[in-house]
């Protein structure tokens, strides 16, 4: 089943995204690693997919959990910063 | 630019001046903090006047005299003495830390100086530790300030922690290479870490490798790409960004001398200026498999850091040499002649409307190789009136040495001749015409 949720992208995201977020629509029971590549193919992210956090509602997202995904929920894709 | 007899003489006497201040303040300290056997006072910890200068912290029931006290014994490094590490270091000495050890190889330059809030104008070109330790000795010459002008590495770096027993560490650093080594040189040593870093309108802080939280590596096992990475001096930086994290990493260093709960460990703070928004992020506790906190660490002695992150640890831009020697052009021969010869500036448009030559002509880098229909009508239009050579000019003469390859392969004109001014505009200010400002 379909459900549209809200994208936050973060840092190196949020440029190679060219927006700050964005509403997806995806299947949902989903895995880690298939929601991994959906939201790196649609959003150009590819070459920062293996060095990025994704947080679900503000929760860590283990790499081998298969999410149920709820309409609006929110998931941040933060890759590291580094300058200071 | 060109130091003018009067400057230098000033400079000089400025410098002896400093000196001569410098001894004087020591001497006074040395007066100020005598040991004192005031009659007032349980311990004889603190003096009056740092009984008085604590007072407004010490009267929560969260810090109280036991908690300065802790202030007082704890030691603290912080590496980077630049946007970060300036209003972290500043308050820490505000608060009474009894040692703070500063690391940094750097030296102050005029672009710093908007973020970098220790470093006044006088400090141009002198070690940024040196000028933020002259500074936070005034602020309270009860705290030991050790300045250390080296470069943060893997043999450096294990001596400085070897000598001295750190509570906390500060990664207030600007690149990919040093997080990793300030990472697992706590790990190692079991140092929590607090680790800020800002970009842009963009912040991050946690606390790593304390209360059995997350290291760096638990969270990111393999650094990015170098070519994904941005850094201040090219992506910019808002200067109250850092200076918001900063402030939070002292806040969250206090924290743990203290020993208050809730330390910002397993959690990640992220900062966004651009809506002033605050996230915190649910993090994963430690992983068991983790290469240098996990059960069986595989990294258990530092390691070249710059290779394994295949980036330099600094956030300079190294320059880079790919097209032939006949193709670069000497800044000193820079085309006179704007008619028959074009110049091609290749920086992004907002750098280049805010400072420019004359006459050049602005293709950003970025465009041409999205989509160079544009810059080949231009060129095709230019080649009609009679134009025989084409410079391509950068800010370093990186860039524009990209974009000279990238024509070369796509838009090639048997008339024209391509050029690289080597150097970009930092050789043309440096050689030709000082006023061209350097950023
Ligand atoms: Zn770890």
């Amino acid at each position: 089943m379909p459900v549209t949720v809200n994208i936050l992208f973060f840092a190196q995201a949020r440029e190679l995204a060219g927006k700050s977020e964005a509403e997806f629509t995806i299947e949902t029971p989903i895995a880690y690693s298939d929601l991994v590549k959906r939201i790196v193919d649609e959003f150009s992210l590819t070459e920062l997919q293996d060095h990025l956090i994704l947080a679900l509602n503000s929760d860590w997202v283990w790499d081998q959990e298969i999410l149920n995904l709820k309409p609006a929920d929110e998931i941040a894709v933060i890759p590291p910063l580094s300058g200071g | 630019m060109s130091v003018s007899e009067d400057t230098q003489q000033l400079l000089t006497e400025i410098k002896r001046l400093r000196e001569e201040l410098a001894i004087k303040e020591k001497h006074l300290h040395d007066l100020q903090t005598e040991p004192c056997n005031c009659k007032y006072l349980e311990n004889n910890d603190f003096t009056t006047d740092e009984i008085i200068r604590y007072s407004r912290q010490m009267i929560m029931p969260q810090v109280q005299i036991d908690g300065q006290a802790r202030l007082k014994r704890g030691k603290i490094l912080i590496i980077g003495a630049g946007g970060l590490g300036c209003p972290a270091a500043l308050y820490l000495t505000s608060a009474g830390v009894g040692e703070i050890t500063l690391v940094d190889y750097d030296e102050v330059e005029l672009s710093n100086l908007h973020r970098q809030i220790l470093h006044s104008e006088n400090d141009i070109n002198i070690p940024k530790v040196q000028s933020a330790s002259d500074k936070l000795k005034n602020i309270n010459n009860n705290v030991r300030v050790i300045p250390l002008k080296v470069h943060a590495d893997s043999n450096t770096l294990s001596r400085i922690i070897q000598d001295d027993k750190y509570d906390v560490v500060l990664d207030c650093s600007d690149n990919v290479a040093t997080r990793y080594l300030v990472n697992d040189v706590c790990v190692m040593n079991d140092i929590p870490l607090v680790s800020g870093s800002a970009l842009q309108m963009e912040g991050q802080l946690t606390v790593y490798h304390h209360n059995s939280g997350p290291c760096y590596r638990c969270l990111f096992p393999v650094p990015p790409p170098p070519h994904t990475v941005t850094n201040c001096g090219d992506g910019g930086v808002l200067g109250p960004i850092p200076g918001v994290i900063g402030v939070l990493q002292a806040l969250e260093a206090l924290k743990i001398l203290v020993q208050l709960p809730d330390v910002l460990s397993g959690r990640l703070l992220l900062f966004d200026g651009s809506t002033t928004t605050f996230r915190n992020i649910k993090l994963r506790p430690r992983n068991e498999k983790c290469e240098v906190c996990g059960v069986n660490p595989t990294i258990t002695k530092l390691i070249d850091y710059e290779q394994f992150c295949g980036a330099s640890a600094h956030d300079k831009v190294v320059n880079i040499d790919i097209i032939t020697f006949a193709e670069q052009t000497d800044v000193k021969d820079f085309p006179q002649d704007l008619q028959n010869n074009i110049v091609i500036d290749v920086r992004p448009e907002l750098e280049y409307k805010m400072c420019s030559l004359p006459g050049t002509f602005n293709f950003p880098y970025s465009l041409i190789i999205k989509d160079c229909d544009k810059v080949r009508k231009f060129v095709e239009s230019k080649v009609q009136d009679g134009v025989t050579d084409i410079y391509f000019l950068c800010r370093r003469g990186n860039d524009s040495q990209r974009a000279m390859l990238y024509m070369k392969e796509n838009i090639n004109f048997e008339a024209v001749q391509y050029h690289n001014i080597k150097g970009g505009l930092h050789a043309y200010s440096k050689y030709i015409d000082p006023s061209f400002p350097v950023y």
